[in-house]
């Protein structure tokens, strides 16, 4: 399998800001350099560069290749994936793939995005025709429809949501580079008293949109032998889809992409679920979180709740979930807020996790959530297997 | 009881259509409901595209719906952006017609407390700037 052929060797994250005073190709210049410094290699070996979607590089089409002109790296393979929310770990993937078909030998995955700052999208016909028109918000809308779906359908106790919500910001707190704004401690109270944005959904239940990068530097294993590399992170499997259900007029909005993509990435795996020391999935929203428990197996659909309450999500605990605050808690950086949930796992496995360190550094999962397509669940869904060489 | 706002007084944008979705607000100018219908499989489609979501061919027919559905979810927006901002709160709903199909609209002359998974609604116009307008749906009292 060409995927486990590959390893992520080194990891690098800016601070979350709420508005950044250095631009896009400054923050990526940092990813860069703390990459260059903490693994060792040199520029000219990278020979390789995947971008995640960035908000501010909307309106370039010649996003990856400006990136690249901008950093003065000479490379093989350039591109941007644009799977939203997915991009940095489908950037993974990718980079396994342009490795195992020798197009490259070491490729920077670059996170980066100041959609705080500098939001580049254009307007597309299909938000002013279908979406605009009726003074749909956007992801508040659509998870407020998801949520009140949810609890039609299977019931929903509010203060399970909370104590999601509550374990990740005491996870923000132990992490420095979170968003400084949220590193206060919440209690289940604060997330249920806090203000409505888009009934069900509350303020504390949605992330912040700031400005940040991150980064990881993926290469074959074998070469990561050959350069002493020991610190790795081997993606065991992946899954990927995009529109579920896509043939569908009338679909269940409580079931997502990550069904599959669970199946696929546990499955190539050959891992169990009892075996993930540590859970970063991907949160919007966060309830999010309880359908992403469900898709993958840790509880029955429907049971979410009663499995949250049953469990202890804190670094030290059953299930860690996302140990640096998740990107509600921590920031979400624009487009390449994905990263902050990988690069938390790849810290993990590399066992430099700090005061925030799980016990089980064997496997860490990782999930992406990329878009939210009219009256349906997730554009693309993702998840990845991550397993140390600990 | 909560009134909602019926987004009535809301200065909206028309719509910009594209060639396949023209029969769509070319027939709201009558206030007639068209859905796409893809004659192979017998199934409608919504929102509009260029090919049948089932088999991936064009040749989609438009046949007029009959305005009847039952609420699938709905949420109210008490934030909103601007022409919405100050007609806060109002309510948006996914409506599954009797064709089934989902569509997303405004939910009007309804207050909160009518709200609810699988209420049936009928659909009803807001006049938009052009002449055309846009479907909505209230409680089918």
């Amino acid at each position: 399998m060409s995927l486990q052929d590959c390893a992520i060797v080194g990891y690098a994250e800016t601070k979350i800001v709420e508005k950044s005073t250095r631009d896009i190709w400054e923050l990526g210049g940092e990813v860069l350099g703390s990459l260059i410094r903490g693994t060792g290699i040199e520029k000219g070996e990278i020979d390789g560069l995947i971008l995640s979607s960035s908000m501010t590089g909307a309106g370039n089409v010649f996003w990856s290749q400006a990136v690249a002109d901008q950093l003065a790296l000479e490379v093989n393979f350039c591109q941007t994936v644009d799977i939203g929310g997915c991009s940095p770990l489908g950037a993974v993937a990718r980079a396994a793939m342009a490795i195992d078909s020798g197009m490259c030998r070491n490729v920077l995955c670059l996170f980066a995005d100041t959609q705080a700052t500098e939001d580049n999208r254009p307007r597309k016909p299909l938000r002013q025709e279908w979406t605009s028109a009726i003074g749909y918000l956007g992801p508040p809308t659509a998870f407020g429809f998801i949520t009140n779906r949810y609890e039609h359908q299977y019931g929903l106790d509010y203060a399970a949501l909370g104590k999601l919500a509550v374990a990740q910001r005491n996870h923000a707190i132990l992490n420095d580079l979170a968003v400084e704004k949220l590193r206060k401690p919440i209690t289940v109270d604060d997330y249920l008293n806090s203000r409505m944005i888009a009934e069900p959904i509350r303020l504390l239940d949605c992330v912040m949109v700031c400005d940040g990068a991150s980064g990881v530097l993926v290469t074959s294993r074998k070469n990561a032998e050959v350069k002493g590399w020991t610190k790795a992170a081997v993606p065991l499997g992946y899954g990927e889809r995009t529109v579920f259900r896509a043939a569908q007029s009338v679909l269940d909005i409580t079931e997502t992409g990550h069904l599959v993509a669970g199946q696929m990435a546990f499955q190539q795996a050959g891992t169990q679920l009892s075996e993930v020391g540590s859970f970063h999935p991907y949160d919007d929203f966060i309830i999010a979180i309880l359908l992403q428990l469900e898709m993958l197996g840790f509880c029955k659909r429907g049971q979410g709740c009663s499995y949250i309450r049953e469990t202890d999500f804190s670094h030290a605990g059953d299930l860690p979930l996302n140990t640096g605050g998740g990107q509600i808690s921590a920031g979400q950086a624009g487009l390449a807020g994905g990263g902050t949930n990988l690069v938390e796992a790849v810290r993990q496995l590399f066992g430099e996790g700090g005061a925030r360190q799980v016990a089980n550094r064997k496997v860490a999962v990782v999930t992406g959530i990329g878009g939210i397509p009219y009256a349906r669940n997730f554009a693309t869904s993702a998840v990845m297997v991550l397993t140390s060489n600990a | 009881m909560t009134k909602l706002n019926d987004t009535r007084g809301v200065e909206r944008t028309p719509p910009a259509p594209l060639n396949h979705t023209r029969p769509f607000w070319e027939a709201t100018r009558d206030k007639r409901l068209l859905l796409q219908y893809d004659p192979r499989s017998g199934k409608y489609q919504f929102f509009p595209r260029p090919v049948s979501i089932y088999d991936g061919k064009g040749d989609l027919e438009w046949r007029e719906a009959s305005g009847e559905g039952v609420i699938f979810s709905y949420t109210i927006q008490v934030r909103a952006r601007p022409p919405f901002q100050g007609h806060e709160p109002f309510a948006l709903g996914i409506i599954t017609l009797k064709e089934n199909v989902n569509l997303m609209a405004n939910l009007v002359n309804c207050e909160r407390e009518d709200l609810r998974i699988g209420l049936p609604v009928r659909l009803c116009w807001l006049p938009l700037p052009d002449g055309a307008h846009l479907p909505a749906f209230e409680p089918a009292r």
